[in-house]
């Protein structure tokens, strides 16, 4: 793939990186940029002193070992490119967060070259992590703190890669900016009320308590994973009798609605927060859910999936800010 | 960047370091300095140890406005070598108590730096360059391991790096050495200490002058004779020429300068050499008695003294042309007048002493003669511990100690001379020389230092007269054994070629000092002079060619660096992978492209929604790959299955 002249020179390239459709990226020459770091720059005033000193006292010995530290320097950063060229780094589908709440894009950088790496520096924003060696061949879980700003979908900014190996007077660095998105949560908020318990309906269409509709018991069945806590007959485990849970007809579980009109807050961010809390609340208890938003409904239901399709409605609900 | 956390085995590392950095200073700074600095050292060392010794920063910097003000105290204001080395050194420890994170231990890497440099400007022999080559390597090492955080400083890794590096930078450091333009003098006037502790012949003669340099073994400078040598006895090596004397001492004073000849006479008595002079800090050069041609910024004056446009700071090369041959001159009233002219209080007895050498003759060579017969006559003895002399030293000599080296006897007789009417000047320089035969040149030593006289004669013009011979004729024809002589002792010559184990010792000294020659001539004095003239013969001319040539080939030297790097590492493609990437590519032409997002499911997949008939072949060839790429299998298959395609 080449670049278009102007692509090759814009100034976006050195430090938010080529956009990439992949999810992998290999360094190369064309994404590795090396210039002189702080140090560097005072090695080079320490350099052009000792070069003043030799000129001034026209020593022989004095030029030779000026030259020969300028020159190293010069080689080391040949050994600071190869430091990073070669690596592969793979973005990793991220688990979704809450707004407000630390979360983590995740990656797998590869040796592929059979030869160690050292003193490595991942950078997201503010968060930097320091990977003192890469041994041959190695896969390196990597996962770097961000903050996502808003709810929604989130595309982490770039990741720079860089190192000042091998005297720490240049700094190489590749910035990658993959395709990779991150689903934000609302945070949950609770405005008072914990869970709109009026609306819990029985489904002859009496409104009853939750402990009322857990009553309605049909009989045993041996434990399956997922099956929630309170069914579990305990006493049974108690006598060593195996586990089971109790079964109730499922005609007879209690639903529950969490709608948008019943929110106590008023602005849509905060309503949307109350209605995470909500969900968040509801799956912890042995009711059926559903969720009521002004332009889509989520029938009553429970468990995991439907847990993450609630929060994702919730989440991207009327075109986020800033997606 | 985080400031990842101080590593705690660098220190040590350092603490070697800084050590072995000031040893080489011994004998160049002063002592207190050299110990300021080792027990900064050494209380970091301890300190490193048992933490409660850690200075902390009220007191580090009360001790730094004390050392400041100590290097201050004894060096004054100056920025002479001296002061910048010691102010430097002591720097170098007040930083390595410092130390507390890694930027610390750069600045103390970043100072050592320096301070590597700063013995060279009291001396460069080849064994300080090698020490301070391996001090470099240190010093290379010493930045990866703090750069990596390695906590055992002992794996061989940091020192492998340093090594490659500093073997690849070498040819950058020496295109950088030849080509970088020396032209560029000194930037500043060179503070007055860079001349100090000197050794050689000074600008003022008096008798017992040139004793003190009697025992030196330092080469003053050696010779390279393009053909044949001159014989020992005529290697006179000319340079301040001395006309004015007060009775105790001989001065200077500046002399006509001349054109240089053209090269005349039979090339028997013509001879053209190169000398590699060790800097002596005066305007004057030594060449063979006496020159007639010289670099252009060197000038020929009209008494035959060399001098060059600066004081001699550094070692450097000239080709020189002389001639044994005596040339006719004429000699101007005043020239005249200046040779004869003697201090008043001249003691009456030189008189009579002058009187009684031109009794009976008119002829000056005759006189002259007498008084070599005078001094052979006498009981005068050539030692190298003559008695101390009075305020007269001259009539001292010559009536009652009648022990003297050169200096006093040529004093003496060109005093004798002028009081007989016979204008005489004096000529300091070097006689004689050892000559090596591995190397194939003239090593001229301190301890052939030499003071002899000339005397106009009519008809013959200068007349080169060394009383000396007359007393010691050994001295003329042989150079002093330096290894065998002792203070107070006979005088020894290398007369007879030593056998045994003395000949292999003179073999092997003969050795280092050709490598030495080589040193010099070689690397040292190449200085803006040498310079040119070596780029010359590469048709570079002028600075502007040596950057523009320097930026090329430094340039050309890095891109065949990272060509070869990149051919190291060339894209690993599975070959698998290749023939199933050539694989889709032929299926793309005559059926669907491959999408970039494509498995090879999907792919073979859409294919076969197409061509039915081939979803058996597709089948089989993703097997193989998969099998082949991930799963550790053979490639045969694969091909096998490929090349059944017929595409």
């Amino acid at each position: 793939m080449s670049l278009s002249i102007k692509k090759r020179f814009s100034l976006s390239r050195f430090s938010r990186g080529e956009r990439t459709q992949g999810s992998s990226i290999d360094l190369n020459h064309r994404r590795v940029f090396i210039l002189p770091n702080k140090a560097g720059l005072t090695l080079g005033f320490v350099i052009l002193l000792m070069l003043v000193a030799s000129i001034n006292y026209s020593n022989s010995m004095g030029f030779v070992f000026t030259f020969l530290l300028a020159s190293a320097a010069q080689t080391s950063t040949f050994f600071s490119f190869r430091n990073l060229s070669g690596l592969q780094i793979m973005s990793v589908k991220n688990a979704p967060c809450f707004f407000g709440q630390p979360a983590a894009a995740s990656f797998i950088i590869k040796e592929a070259e059979g030869r160690t790496r050292w003193a490595l520096f991942a950078r997201i924003d503010a968060c930097i992590v320091y990977i003192p060696r890469l041994l041959p061949n190695e896969s390196y879980p990597l996962s770097v703190s961000i903050k996502p700003d808003h709810r929604g979908l989130y595309s982490p900014n770039t990741l720079t890669l860089s190192t000042s190996f091998p005297f720490g007077i240049f700094k190489a660095w590749a910035p990658l900016l993959f395709e990779q998105k991150i689903l934000v949560f609302p945070t949950p908020v609770a405005f008072g009320q914990a869970l709109p318990m009026s609306n819990v309906i029985d489904s002859d269409g009496a409104i009853t308590s939750i402990e009322q509709g857990a009553e309605d018991f049909v009989g045993f069945k041996p434990y399956q994973t997922g099956d929630h806590y309170r069914h579990i007959n305990w006493k049974a485990w108690a006598a060593e009798k195996g586990l089971f849970t109790h079964q109730f007809s499922s005609q007879h579980c209690p639903e529950v609605w969490l709608d948008w009109s019943a929110c106590s807050a008023t602005d849509t961010e905060a309503k949307l927060s109350e209605l995470c809390r909500w969900v968040l609340d509801a799956e912890k208890l042995p009711v059926d859910y559903g969720l009521r938003l002004p332009d889509s409904v989520v029938s009553p239901s429970q468990g995991f999936s439907h847990q993450q399709h609630c929060l994702t409605l919730l989440a991207l609900f009327q075109a986020p800010p800033h997606a | 960047m985080p400031e990842p956390r101080l590593n705690p085995a660098i220190i040590k590392l350092l603490l070697l370091i800084a050590t072995l950095l000031v040893l080489p200073h011994i004998g160049s700074l002063q002592l207190i300095f050299i110990a300021v600095s080792l027990l900064l050292i050494a209380w970091c060392a301890v300190a490193h140890y048992f933490k409660r010794f850690l200075p902390n920063k009220w007191l580090l910097l009360a001790l730094s406005l004390l050392l400041a003000f100590l290097v201050l105290r004894l060096h004054g204001m100056s920025l002479g070598r001296e002061a910048s080395s010691s102010f430097l050194l002591v720097l170098l420890g007040l930083k390595l108590l410092e130390c507390r994170s890694n930027r610390d231990v750069l600045a103390v890497i970043f100072v050592s730096f320096f301070v590597l440099i700063t013995p060279f400007l009291f001396d460069q022999t080849i064994g300080l360059a090698l020490y301070s080559l391996c001090l470099f390597f240190l010093l290379l090492s010493a930045l990866v391991v703090n750069n990596t955080n390695l906590s055992n400083i002992d794996t061989i890794f940091p020192y492998r790096f340093a090594g490659v590096i500093m073997l690849l930078a070498m040819p950058l450091m020496l295109l950088s050495f030849l080509l970088f333009p020396r032209m560029i003098g000194p930037l500043w006037a060179m503070p007055s200490d860079a001349s100090n502790a000197i050794s050689g012949i000074s600008d003022t003669i008096n008798p017992g002058q040139i004793s003190h340099l009697a025992l030196s073994k330092e080469t003053a400078f050696r010779a390279r004779f393009n053909g044949q040598s001159p014989t020992q006895n005529q290697l006179y090596w000319r340079g301040p020429v001395f006309w004015n004397t007060d009775g105790r001492q001989w001065t200077l004073s500046p002399s006509k300068t001349i054109k240089q000849q053209a090269i005349s006479g039979p090339a028997s008595t013509t001879f053209q050499y190169s000398i590699v002079m060790e800097p002596h800090q005066q305007f004057w050069l030594y060449a063979l008695d006496s020159p007639i041609k010289a670099p252009d910024d060197v000038k020929i004056t009209e008494d035959r003294q060399l001098i060059s446009h600066k004081k001699l700071s550094r070692a450097r090369a000239f080709d020189f042309t002389s001639s044994v041959q005596p040339t006719s001159e004429t000699i101007s009233e005043k020239d005249k007048s200046r040779a004869l002219s003697l201090p008043d209080n001249t003691d009456i007895k030189i008189f009579q002493l002058a009187a009684s050498w031109r009794s009976g003759t008119s002829n000056s060579l005759q006189l002259i003669n007498n008084g070599l017969a005078f001094f052979n006559r006498e009981k005068f003895y050539y030692t190298l511990t003559p008695p101390q002399l009075g305020n007269d030293p001259v009539t001292d000599f010559l009536f009652d100690s009648k022990r003297g080296f050169c200096g006093h006897y040529a004093t003496s007789f060109a005093v004798v001379l002028r009081a007989a009417g016979i204008p005489s000047r004096l000529v300091a320089g070097y006689q004689g020389g050892i000559y090596n035969d591995v190397g194939g040149f003239w090593e001229v030593r301190q301890a052939d230092a030499h003071v002899w006289v000339e005397a106009w004669v009519k008809s013959l013009g200068w007349v080169r007269i060394d009383p000396t011979a007359a007393i010691s004729p050994n001295r003329i024809q042989h150079s002093i054994d330096l290894d065998e002589q002792r203070v107070g002792d006979e005088i020894k010559y290398f007369i007879d070629p030593p056998d045994g184990l003395a000949k292999w010792g003179q073999q092997l000294s003969s050795i280092i000092q050709t490598v030495d020659y080589y040193w010099e001539s070689g690397v040292l004095a190449y200085g803006p002079e040498v310079q040119n003239d070596f780029l010359a013969n590469f048709g570079l001319h002028g600075w502007e060619d040596m950057v523009l040539w320097l930026a090329i080939l430094s340039g050309a030297f890095l891109l065949i660096f990272s060509v070869y790097l990149y051919r190291l590492n060339p894209n690993k493609t599975d070959p698998s992978q290749k023939a199933y990437l050539s694989f889709c590519k032929k299926l793309a032409r005559r059926y669907d492209e491959k999408r970039a997002s494509d498995t090879s499911l999907a792919y073979f997949g859409r294919i076969s929604e197409s061509q039915p008939v081939l979803r058996e072949k597709l089948l089989r060839v993703r097997m193989h790959y998969l099998r082949c790429r991930y799963g550790g299998g053979r490639i045969e298959p694969l091909l096998e299955s490929i090349k059944s395609f017929k595409l």
